[in-house]
């Protein structure tokens, strides 16, 4: 039965306990609150750079009506082809199960694992062989308003084989390179503000090996003072995390906006309900970080974006992330070892369900 | 023109502003009001600026005694306008003397504010003034010292791009990444932002306000980005001789691009994208050129955008034939956002069009009744309702609404929001036109001199001629106007036009188009302050300013 369907568990009348985060073990603990949260994220571009593909599976808490114990789940999955826009699915996509994680399923690096996701209309889909190469980073937690948190764990390097569909067209044994990232929270969107994220890996080396070097970052910008936003650069090395740079140690800056014309807004039903207008895209996004000897810089230009327009449970206006697609120049110099390449990234800029 | 002086530079300057942000213009002229100003530059060279209506004047000395002189040194023309730093960088002591009456000095100076201000992020401006700084770097003074950035910067980055993200964009990318091709957007320059400096977040939905944009460069974009869907539109088959060749031929004529303008930057204003608005803005050309095919045929006009008329080149049959057709496609045109905007979208896009059609024809009936039935309106407001709906709603307001409704504004409250401002915008732009008819360069203008009159168009200054002209003159004066158009006379055309210089009556239309006009951008401040000041409302605001500043 696919991971969106599972049948729902008796109903819990325990009370949450949640400070910055659930009792542990960190994967497995039940959801208890309306706003509680559990993502898988996927993102892959395939080594050409031609196609790109993002889906994120999403646990929301159980609902305050008797008997409305278990969580729902959704899934939405989104594919790109270069001069082709985007194609994607509503959340209702059908999921392989399990999910693929090595958070979930530990195993052992370059050992395959299937993940297959299809829209129900049949496209987009994927039917992939995900293999690790690299270690995950620590744990990070942003806290913001009294009681709501964002935790997430991030896996780069992640090596992908399989079939893509797009539209129409299908596309075999495609190989492309990616990030996986596991999330779990308590927040509403209008307190988390919005983000930008994002990561790249390093063409080079060899093909089933880890990139030679890998890029995250992430910026979480909460409604609360600007001081409260949580922050952060990693960079891995040969699938090694070498350096977290923490956010007194990063800047972002962004200039421009990317063409109105390049922005195509999913799932296809968004359109038919009152969606507020899009906010604009930056053009172009700039990340540098710094600690000791040690830097990074991240140069990135955005080509092609997808609105994704997600309700928001506590306010009027929908929540709204944007996946960008670009060509990006990341350089930096780690432990005395200077390194750069050049690629595509996906970034995401997300947003918009603050009313006030 | 060269600009080898500082005057030179100036007058450039305004003549610039004038075509591609009149709002600037407009704003520095209400600032400037009857102040005569003498301008003294390093270089030798004098200029004087006035206001006149809502229009900047830069003349040579004529003799007068301005009321407030400015005397600069080559350094203080960093003042005026800089590319790279605040004027409050670039104040040098005893670089300027000003000469004065206070508050006409301070009027002075939120003048130049406001040019330098708003002015200064158009890249065509930016242009000008770096081609006279690069042809006459000894006429510039040195850059001001800026304070030294203190923060640390890594050693092998420093050279180059600086440490901080934006360090690296404001150098590695100095003045901007290139113009992105997007029809409404990238006219004018923008700074990067930081979006978290390690301290500070500032969200990254949120950019700064922008409030003008270059007029002339955007509407050729939009323009031409219509241009290309209507030739899309147009089936590629036969009868191609006898219509739609002459359906691609006739829109293709040289026009301001005013309506295709309008839409798509309310649709972008709006948060819309240009590719939801443009088949919405080539189905009002298809049915603007429509009408104008029909009403040339009902005004037996000869020329229409320096050519012939369809029916003139063509035949009557064939022109009224192309006008329908043209009618069609355009309903064509508007279904086609079905796939695109949903049906809610659409149906309003039709019920939209539908109104706009009605008031249209409803329009031309009135005016086509006072011809037939040989009457002069009595009054300015008759004429005011004729004109918002024969050529108000097709011209500005239902272009506006469409592009709203292309971005998913289907309230009713809001779409008439956009009514009043641009139905008084409108009305003075009508006026302006007939205006120009009489006095305007046919090159220009585009139709034949006299041609109002001789078609016996009941303008403003048709109304007042007769209302102010003596009685014993009138029977005259209404023989004249009696007459059919291949009945008319050149001559007597130059008479009704001799007894309206007579009475007044071309001051009298200008003044009322000015305070429409005026009328128009106050209502366009205020019942769209809901729209977030961006470039494509900025584009709005230079058309609704357009109209106060067009020469005459």
């Amino acid at each position: 039965m696919p991971a969106n369907l599972r049948p729902r568990s008796a109903s819990c009348t325990e009370q949450p306990v949640i400070a910055l985060g659930p009792e542990g073990p960190f994967p497995r603990v039940r959801l208890r609150r309306v706003l509680e949260r559990r993502w898988l994220h996927y993102a892959f571009l395939s080594r050409d750079h031609a196609l790109g593909m993002v889906a994120n599976v999403a646990w929301l808490g159980p609902g305050l009506e008797a008997g409305d114990a278990a969580p729902r789940c959704t899934a939405i999955l989104l594919v790109h082809k270069r001069g082709e826009g985007w194609c994607a699915s509503q959340f209702n996509t059908i999921t392989s199960t399990p999910l693929w994680s090595a958070f979930q399923q530990p195993h052992a690096p370059r050992m395959p694992g299937p993940l297959t996701l299809t829209s129900t209309s049949a496209s987009p889909a994927v039917d992939l062989q995900l293999a690790r190469s690299s270690r995950p980073c620590t744990s990070q937690c942003a806290w913001f308003a009294p009681d709501q948190h964002l935790r997430w764990q991030s896996e780069t390097g992640v090596i992908a084989r399989g079939r893509w569909t797009f539209q129409d067209q299908i596309f075999d044994n495609v190989e492309a390179i990616g990030y996986h990232e596991r999330v779990r929270g308590y927040w509403g969107w209008p307190e988390l503000g919005g983000w930008v994220f994002g990561f790249a890996n390093d063409p080079g080396g060899a093909r089933d090996q880890a990139p030679p070097a890998a890029f995250v970052f992430t910026l979480i910008q909460p409604r609360g003072p600007g001081d409260t936003a949580a922050g952060s650069v990693m960079v891995w090395r040969n699938g090694r995390l070498r350096r977290h740079f923490p956010r007194r140690c990063v800047t972002f800056a962004v200039r421009g906006q990317l063409q109105r014309d390049k922005v195509q807004q999913v799932p296809a039903l968004s359109k038919l309900f009152g969606v507020p207008p899009m906010e604009p895209i930056p053009q172009q996004l700039m990340i540098s970080a710094r600690m000791g000897d040690d830097w990074v810089t991240y140069d990135y230009h955005c080509d092609a974006a997808a609105r994704v327009v997600i309700p928001s449970e506590t306010s009027l206006r929908s929540f709204s992330v944007h996946e960008v697609i670009g060509p990006v120049h990341v350089e930096g110099c780690i432990s005395g070892e200077h390194f750069a390449f050049d690629t595509y990234g996906i970034v995401e800029f997300a947003g918009g369900a603050d009313d006030g | 023109m060269t600009v080898d002086t500082a005057a030179q530079l100036l007058k450039a300057t305004v003549d610039e502003l004038s075509r591609r942000a009149p709002a600037v213009i407009a704003a520095a002229a209400d600032q400037l009001r009857g102040i005569i100003l003498g301008l003294h530059f390093g270089d030798g060279s004098r200029s004087e600026l006035r206001a006149d209506h809502s229009r900047l004047v830069v003349t040579g000395p004529n003799g007068e005694t301005p009321h407030v002189e400015v005397y600069f040194d080559d350094r203080a023309m960093n003042l005026l306008f800089d590319l790279e730093r605040k004027p409050v960088d670039q104040v040098w002591s005893q670089s300027l003397d000003v000469r004065g009456d206070r508050q006409q000095v301070l009027a002075v100076w939120r003048t130049f504010q406001v040019l330098s201000q708003r002015g200064s992020g158009l890249r065509a401006v930016q242009s000008l003034w770096r081609g006279y700084r690069d042809r006459n770097p000894q006429r510039w003074g040195q850059p001001a010292e800026l304070p030294v950035d203190t923060r640390s910067r890594n050693p092998q980055h420093a050279s180059n791009t600086g440490w901080h993200a934006l360090d690296y964009l404001d150098h590695r990318y100095a003045q901007d990444i290139a113009k992105a091709s997007s029809t409404v957007g990238g006219a004018v320059y923008t700074d990067a932002r930081s979006l978290w400096d390690g301290y500070e977040s500032k969200p990254w939905w949120q950019f700064a306000d922008v409030v003008d944009t270059d007029l002339m460069e955007t509407m050729q974009a939009c323009k031409d980005r219509v241009s290309r869907e209507f030739q899309r539109i147009v089936p590629d088959r036969e009868p191609k001789a006898e219509l739609y060749d002459l359906m691609r031929e006739y829109p293709a004529r040289e026009g301001k691009g005013l309506r295709p303008t309008l839409t798509i930057a309310t649709c972008c204003a709006l948060g819309g994208r240009d590719e939801d608005a443009v088949r919405a803005a080539a189905a009002v050309e298809l049915f603007h050129n429509g009408f104008l095919v029909h009403d040339d045929i009902a005004d037996e006009s000869t020329h229409r955008r320096n050519e012939p008329t369809l029916h003139e080149a063509h035949g009557i049959g064939l022109a009224v034939n192309t006008g329908d057709a043209m009618n069609l496609l355009a309903v064509d045109a508007v279904l086609s956002n079905l796939p695109t905007l949903g049906l809610a979208r659409t149906l309003g896009l039709i019920h939209e069009i539908m109104h706009m059609c009605r008031e249209t024809v409803e329009g031309q009936a009135i005016e086509l009744g006072w011809i037939r039935h040989l009457t002069v309106p009595k009054t300015d407001q008759d004429y005011f309702d004729m004109s918002t709906k024969k050529t108000g709603w097709y011209t500005c307001i239902s272009p506006c609404r469409l592009g709203a409704i292309c971005a998913g504004e289907t309230d009713p409250g809001k779409l008439d929001l956009f009514t009043e401002a641009f139905r008084l915008i409108g009305i003075a732009f009508q006026i302006q036109d007939d205006v120009l008819n009489l006095l305007g360069d046919e090159v220009l203008y585009g139709k034949e001199p006299l041609g109002d009159l001789l078609e016996g168009k009941r303008t403003v200054m048709m109304i007042h001629l007769f209302r102010e002209i003596a009685p014993k003159r009138r029977p005259r004066l209404l023989d004249i106007i009696r007459l059919s158009r291949t009945e008319k006379r050149f001559a007597d055309a130059e008479e009704i036009l001799a007894a309206m210089h007579e009475v007044g009556s071309i001051e009298y239309a200008v003044k009322v188009a000015d305070r429409l006009a005026h009328e128009g951008v106050r209502r366009f401040e205020e019942d769209l302050a809901f729209v977030p000041e961006n470039e494509a409302k900025a584009l709005l605001r230079q058309i609704a300013n357009y109209v106060t500043t067009r020469p005459l």
